[in-house]
């Protein structure tokens, strides 16, 4: 993982912001709000994506910031739990009247938070996957930047069949995205000639899945589609090595961390394929965010929040106006066209500024949106654990 | 999968979930609250184990000794500074302040050793294969080590003075004191012992599963419904409900979908408040 935010550098740094905003701006700053897995299931990307966010707000306050306003960034932690996180939108809502929220994670959280968000007028960029998100009502309210249950199991689909898949069983935690992903895989699996042998939601708080796992070797899959976080991930290995399985594994990169790998011995690791969604490694924005973390290799939830706080800035700049509304009008102007591509928020700010429009295109990718607020497009990382290690397969 | 794996799984399960019970029992008993920060006392356990594991390099019997050791210090140390002057106001304040203490504690793990899971440094064995049943030689093991661990407490209690005089207070406090037993210092035995069975329970979960700040807070669910179930305060219910639990668990996967196997601890706690408040075993405490 990336390197660690202790949660008083995030609060202190919070608490700062608006002080700082003050002494170098006219008018009041625009308040900002993040929700992020400081800990919890999502534990280990909410540090650097709360890092990433403070840095880039930092650097954009260094240069003039927006309308002539600092932005003034609070960051919540929603443990990755939809209680917390509901708490925490109540409070960046109604107490510090956040514009935008940013870098909500878990589907979970996401799918609690949204109501509040559109029902304020508060705009919320979501790296969440699950389809049924930008399925709610949210009149234009949500912008995801991860591709959704759809675009990311179908991918997966056609990785399986490439790789000579042809029974495969979905062990699943219950997650929001559970049900869809397993329906498009399995979809996808039908049409190249492969099926899938069954699915099993399990609840991920559980110290053992072998009843789990018995029902589903008893389908003799030559493939587990793990669906699963960290922790369970790391039982499902262990437990399916132990039952005497042989065949192939595959699951999100979220799960298949490090930590995981460093957890169990190699023998039981080895060969475990996991993918996820790629942010585009050519991009100046995704050396803007390796510089940021001081590492080569930043996880995509990094990147995307990177872009989510362009993207509100880009937006307040092109509107004229900090609001809610505003981003939400505006959102696209500034992602999608004919206009000057950009990758660096204060470049942006500077063309708009100058009247000229532009097309952002950020570390996470293309950044185009459709009607309902999900991506366009983009790539996926493929990669295999080999001696506790994610080796990379490639880049499509 | 057949009956007879469900009812393997289980009983491997109950053993391991027999420690932590306990251990909530055997606090129970003498202090006559419930503590819920035995959550994250099992989890300290566990992390003491994973230090003597994988830093020390400690095969598995000596880690479980310092888990017991670390958790037993941070049990009745905690217990001493922040609960004992809230037990004075009864004993629903000192629960809703081991709550409090319990995620003050996980919140202090996780500042310590970071969200990661981490891994014991153990190998991992396939699963044997008798008569069609599948059995891991380490579930087996960790139901050993959980048997040895509860033979130790009963002759403690049965043949010892600590022990006797643990029982003492548990059937009648003032009783024990009218005679001269301190119960300031039963206190901390009874919290020491206790919570020094969570840390090894906390441990052989970990061993089994993963370990992060929330591997206890996964168990609790289930240790407090084998407290209930077997009799809040009852040594000898306290293995019995775990055993209940554990194939409980694990047998209504044969006709449930398995999302709904944590619901049987809740389906346990309302049956037995419901029919029998003082569980199947009642609440004497051996």
């Amino acid at each position: 993982m990336g390197p660690t935010v202790s949660r008083r550098a995030v609060f202190g740094g919070s608490l700062a912001l608006p002080f700082l905003g003050r002494s170098g701006f006219a008018a009041a700053p625009i308040p900002l709000g993040a929700i992020n897995p400081l800990t919890g299931a999502g534990g280990a990307y909410g540090p650097s994506m709360a890092k990433v966010a403070q840095a880039l707000t930092a650097r954009i306050n260094s240069t003039g910031g927006v309308l002539g306003r600092s932005i003034a960034l609070d960051i919540e932690d929603d443990q990755t739990n939809p209680t917390v996180a509901v708490e925490a939108a109540h409070k960046l809502i109604d107490v510090n009247k956040v514009v935008a929220i940013v870098g909500t994670w878990a589907s979970s959280v996401t799918t609690a938070v949204a109501p509040l968000c559109w029902q304020s007028h508060t705009m919320l960029f979501c790296t969440s996957g699950a389809d049924s998100i930008t399925k709610l009502p949210h009149h234009g309210y949500i912008i995801r930047t991860q591709p959704n249950t759809y675009l990311q199991s179908g991918r997966a689909a056609q990785f399986l069949l490439q790789h000579g898949a042809r029974s495969v069983f979905g062990l699943s935690a219950q997650t929001p995205f559970a049900v869809d992903s397993w329906n498009r895989l399995a979809a996808v699996l039908k049409t190249g000639g492969a099926s899938g042998a069954g699915d099993i939601i399990y609840d991920p708080k559980q110290i053992s899945f072998r009843s789990e796992i018995g029902k589903a070797l008893a389908a003799k899959p030559d493939t587990l589609f793990l669906n699963s976080y960290a922790p369970d991930l790391e039982i499902l290995l262990r437990e399916t090595y132990q039952a005497g399985f042989s065949g192939n594994r595959f699951t999100f990169a979220y799960a298949a961390t490090d930590a995981v790998l460093q957890a169990l011995p190699a023998s039981v690791t080895n060969g475990l394929w996991s993918f996820a969604p790629s942010p585009d490694v050519a991009s100046p924005a995704y050396r803007a965010v390796q510089a940021i973390l001081g590492i080569n290799d930043p996880d995509p939830y990094s990147c995307q929040i990177y872009d989510h706080v362009s993207l509100v800035v880009l937006a307040i700049a092109r509107a004229g106006a900090a609001s809610g509304v505003a981003i939400h009008d505006n959102v696209r102007k500034i992602s999608q066209g004919t206009g000057e591509k950009v990758s660096d928020p204060v470049a942006g700010l500077k063309l708009l500024a100058a009247g000229k429009e532009i097309n952002y295109e950020g570390a996470s990718g293309p950044c185009d949106f459709t009607p309902s607020g999900d991506i366009v497009s983009c790539k996926f990382l493929f990669q295999v654990a080999e001696n506790k290690h994610n080796k990379t397969l490639f880049i499509s | 999968m057949s009956f007879l794996q469900a009812l393997v799984n289980g009983a491997l399960a109950g053993a391991v979930l027999a420690l932590p019970a306990l251990g909530f029992n055997t606090v129970y008993a003498v202090l006559r609250f419930p503590n819920f920060a035995i959550a994250s006392i099992a989890t300290a356990g566990a992390y003491a184990g994973w230090i003597a594991n994988v830093l020390w390099g400690w095969p598995a019997p000596p880690a479980l000794l310092v888990a017991f050791v670390a958790a037993g210090a941070v049990g009745a140390t905690t217990d001493a500074l922040a609960l004992r002057p809230l037990r004075l106001r009864g004993p629903l304040t000192a629960a809703i302040g081991s709550v409090a203490l319990d995620l003050l504690l996980q919140n202090a793990l996780r500042f310590g050793f970071g969200n990661d899971p981490r891994g014991y440094d153990l190998p991992v064995f396939r699963d044997w294969r008798l008569a069609g049943i599948s059995i891991g030689p380490q579930e087996v093991e960790d139901a050993g080590l959980a048997f040895i661990t509860m033979t130790a407490l009963f002759l403690l209690l049965r043949f010892t003075r600590i022990g006797k005089t643990m029982r003492a207070v548990a059937d009648n406090a003032s009783l024990a004191e009218s005679k001269g037993i301190d119960p300031a210092r039963v206190a901390w035995i009874a919290n020491g012992v206790g919570f020094g069975l969570a840390g090894i329970g906390g441990t052989l979960v970990a061993l089994d599963t993963s370990l992060d700040p929330l591997t206890g807070f996964r168990v609790l669910l289930s240790i407090f419904a084998a407290a209930v179930v077997g009799g809040l305060g009852s040594i000898p219910g306290a293995i019995a409900g775990a055993f209940m639990i554990g194939i409980g668990e694990e047998l209504s996967t044969l006709a449930l979908a398995p999302t709904y196997r944590t619901a049987i601890g809740f389906l346990a706690i309302l049956v037995v408040l419901s029919f029998r408040p003082r569980g199947l075993l009642g609440e004497r405490a051996y």
